[in-house]
């Protein structure tokens, strides 16, 4: 405990030296710059900007590069609460009750809550990562195909318990998801499925075109056919931060978002998107009052928005202590190290403490950094609120299309987008919940994969779900989700789901 | 550049430009080379690429942006560099994996989406050497005990690469032909996850570019047992080649620039001759050291020589897989 403390005060003398602390600056700048515009992805910044550290020494380029991945995680929530445009997949839940706020005219609110939930969620983050990194990096890639598969099973029972609207409903959407994630070469044979001779699809549907054409243009189509009164969207100065009571309805929800963001974000793969995914159901499950959430539900903010922060904290756990990427853009990361001659692996710590601590370090700083930027901004971004639905909608249908085509520089995605936009007009309409449809195409592919996988290992044998430890704890957890499920039905006893559905069934008449 | 080099050079062309008209590919480059990466970024292509972008962006004075256009294990961008306007300012960087698509289309009775007649090599920047690794937890200390086990155990022994007919793929399956043996495919979307694979001994074997595993070869979590070189390779000099021990197998993980196939004869030219002081220039030499690749500069012609039997290992090898039972 005593050398962490000595490691760190001497990667705290590195992250204070003023030329680090310009670097660290420029990396949360263009970080933040990143996420609020939705053009651009963390993964397109940092790898614009990589030949740009090639003058830099290795510290200072990681530090610049870092910066702009969890930057770019504070600015995400921005375009999902004021326009409904989810940047990124993770920020898909956010777009649900942010926007709700926003519309009620607590926009600043749920941004300032979002930053702050994003601050305690980076910081606690960092303070494992300080103390536990190596352990926790060996269990993760532990973590194989077989465990794999079984937490996304789990994370798709949670879901669908969870979900207040009818099962029926929730299914159906899941289920439209994860068909939709089947298209695209098979990664066991090499056949192309559904993909019409477009080498386009061959790595599937993407998720960013789903997720911003269902929400952000299906809202935009859907708007005039419903009755806008904008005046309540224009919130007054003072209303811009969140009231006492805002402050304590997130505390929990941000501390757990935290810990169960930080734990799904250091196995690697993709597991880091469904972190916010599951930090809302589970708000939703512990919160007294459900029937608020897909309102305003401050929780549904708070949550999601601090585990998807700290799981991109926990990311960098196999990473630094295994020279493991968690994803594309650690792999980024590990690769500017390595054109520095700095080898990413288990002996970096030992060969390069000054590089190691002084990026942990001056992850400290910069979420700090990022808190002061990221608050006087609130006002400012705001105020876009202000601009008439006339001039702001074609605006966000540019960005929309914009943004889409950034992110592969494919011409087909936008037309996914445009598709799904009028798809997300008809679900909106007929009051079915897009969520779970993102959702299920954010998991099929890599859900198919570890599942297939596991059969591989085992030679087609299902029993290696429960062979090993923690795959059989994930899918005991699974049965007894359902078990719990199937209660109410055998007992004909109506539980929170069903009475909940019977308000919104009243409401809605 | 100054205002005053800006005029002498405006005043230098408006002069020249009287002598004679100027032909578009005279004064080659006089905007931006896009270079396409096929791949995510952070795979070989991208970590060669950008530096030798930037050395290539002194030479010739001009921008060199890098775009990628990742998918389908390197065929969508392969086929937008293919399908590009041939006037030297759409490349491709690419890798081995490159020779194998037409194969594999045909292997499926598909229409090859290009072919490598769709492209002029212009210069090959990298060849990595290639390691034979297995999990230090598991008891093979040698190929031979590797190669006994397995063939005691025909399908039981795993091992993981980045893809269905990948750079990682194709490898291990020309050793196990050579070898005689039959190992599981643990196959994973990407160099990263079949490493991860490796470490956390969900698979026991993979055959890996040895600047991806160094770290952990060194570190003792997985062990070397051969390399693919036709030599011992720099970074590993005490583990033996698969030639020494008798297996007549013989693999790259290169990494070459490419231009679509059309693209004029004088245009090519001044390529070569640029990507030539490019490729050999300090900066770009010390960033491939450092990712621990080999520098292996070939200009066009040589290239060409060594593409074309490179191919012939590469369509060896997705023939000896065949089309995958699923």
């Amino acid at each position: 405990m005593e050398g962490t403390i000595d490691s760190l005060l001497l990667g705290f003398s590195v992250a204070f030296r003023p030329d680090v602390l310009v670097y660290a600056f420029l990396g949360c700048l263009v970080g933040t710059l990143v996420g609020v515009l939705p053009g651009i992805g963390p993964l397109t910044g940092i790898s614009i900007l990589l030949p740009v550290t090639f003058g830099l020494d290795a510290t200072k380029a990681v530090i610049m590069l870092a910066g702009i991945y969890y930057g770019s995680q504070y600015g995400g929530s921005t375009t999902s609460i004021l326009m409904r445009i989810p940047g990124e997949a993770s920020s898909v839940m956010t777009c649900i009750d942010g926007y709700a706020m926003a519309r009620r005219g607590r926009g600043g609110a749920a941004l300032c809550i979002a930053a702050g939930g994003s601050f305690v969620a980076g910081t606690f983050g960092l303070i494992v990562l300080t103390i536990v990194a190596p352990p926790l990096a060996a269990f993760a890639v532990r973590f194989g195909p077989p465990e794999y598969a079984a937490l996304l099973v789990l994370g798709l029972i949670f879901l669908s318990y969870m979900s207040s609207t009818s099962l029926l409903r929730t299914l159906v959407m899941a289920v439209v998801g994860l068909m939709l994630g089947m298209v695209g070469i098979d990664s066991m044979t090499g056949h192309f499925r559904y993909s019409f001779d477009l080498p386009e699809l061959g790595d599937g549907i993407g998720i960013v075109p789903v997720a911003v054409g269902l929400f952000g243009l299906g809202e935009i189509l859907s708007t005039p056919s419903a009755k806008v009164v904008s005046d309540v969207a224009a919130p007054r100065l003072r209303e811009l931060l969140p009231t006492r009571q805002e402050w304590r309805q997130s505390a929990m929800p941000i501390l757990r978002g935290s810990v169960l963001g930080f734990f799904v974000g250091i196995i690697p793969g993709s597991a880091h998107i469904i972190s916010s995914f599951l930090s809302y159901a589970l708000e939703r499950r512990l919160s007294k009052h459900p029937e608020e959430f897909g309102k305003g539900a401050v929780a549904g903010v708070a949550g999601p928005e601090s585990a998807n922060n700290s799981a991109s904290t926990g990311a960098f756990v196999p990473m630094l202590a295994l020279g493991v990427p968690t994803g594309p853009i650690t792999a980024v990361l590990i690769g500017a190290l390595a054109i520095h001659g700095v080898a990413a692996g288990p002996n970096l710590v030992s060969e390069h403490p000054d590089v190691f601590w002084g990026f942990v370090a001056s992850m400290y700083v910069g979420n700090l950094m990022l808190l002061a930027l990221n608050l006087p901004l609130v006002g400012l971004f705001v105020s876009v609120l202000r601009i008439p639905y006339s001039y702001l909608y074609p605006l966000i249908i540019m960005f929309c299309i914009v943004g889409v085509y950034a992110v592969n520089n494919s011409i087909v995605d936008v037309w996914i987008m445009l598709i799904m936009g009028v798809l997300g007009y008809g679900l909106r309409k007929f009051g079915f919940d897009p969520a779970p449809l993102v959702l299920g195409l954010v998991i099929a592919p890599i859900f198919e994969l570890s599942l297939r996988q596991s059969l591989i290992m085992s030679n087609g044998d299902y029993l290696i779900f429960l062979q090993r430890p923690v795959s059989l704890a994930l899918v005991a957890v699974s049965a007894g989700l359902l078990l719990l499920a199937a209660k109410s039905y055998v007992l004909r006893r109506k539980d929170w789901r069903a009475s909940l559905a019977e308000a919104e069934a009243g409401e809605a008449q | 550049m100054d205002r005053r080099d800006f005029l002498a050079g405006s005043a230098a062309a408006l002069v020249l430009g009287g002598v004679k008209p100027l032909r578009a590919e005279d004064n080659y480059p006089s905007r931006a080379i896009t270079l396409i990466n096929p791949f995510p970024p952070g795979g070989a292509a991208d970590v060669v690429g950008r530096p030798f972008g930037a050395a290539l962006e002194a030479v010739v004075k001009q921008p060199v942006v890098i775009e990628t256009k990742a998918g389908a294990a390197g065929q969508v961008g392969g086929q937008f560099a293919a399908n590009a306007k041939p006037d030297g300012y759409t490349l491709l960087v690419h890798i081995v994996s490159i020779s194998g698509f037409e194969a594999v289309d045909k292997l499926f009775d598909r229409k090859p989406k290009f072919t490598r007649a769709d492209f002029i090599p212009i210069a090959r920047f990298t060849s990595g050497p290639m390691a034979l690794l297995v999990n230090a937890e598991t008891p093979y200390k040698t190929v031979k005990d590797l190669v006994e086990d397995a063939k005691k155990r025909p399908n039981e022994i795993i091992f993981s690469s980045s893809g269905l007919y990948g750079a990682l793929h194709l490898p291990t399956v020309l050793f196990a032909k050579a070898a005689g043996i039959q190992m599981r495919h643990l196959p994973t979307n990407g160099g990263g996850p079949a490493l991860t694979a490796l470490l956390g001994n969900n698979a026991q074997v993979l055959v890996s570019s040895i600047a991806a595993a160094n770290a952990h070869i060194k570190s003792g979590k997985v062990r070397a047992l051969a390399s693919f070189s036709a030599e011992r390779p720099s970074s590993l000099p005490d583990v033996p080649t698969l030639k020494e021990q008798g297996y007549d197998v013989e693999f790259y993980l290169w990494v070459g620039l490419f231009a679509p196939k059309g693209t004029p004869e004088a245009v090519v030219r001044k390529l070569r001759e640029h990507t030539k002081i490019a490729a050999n220039s300090e900066a770009f030499k010390t960033a491939v050291k450092n990712i621990g690749d080999e520098h292996a500069y070939l200009d066009g012609p040589e290239f060409q020589k060594f593409w074309d039997e490179d191919a012939k290992r590469v369509e060896d090898a997705v023939q000896t897989i065949g089309k995958v039972q699923g």
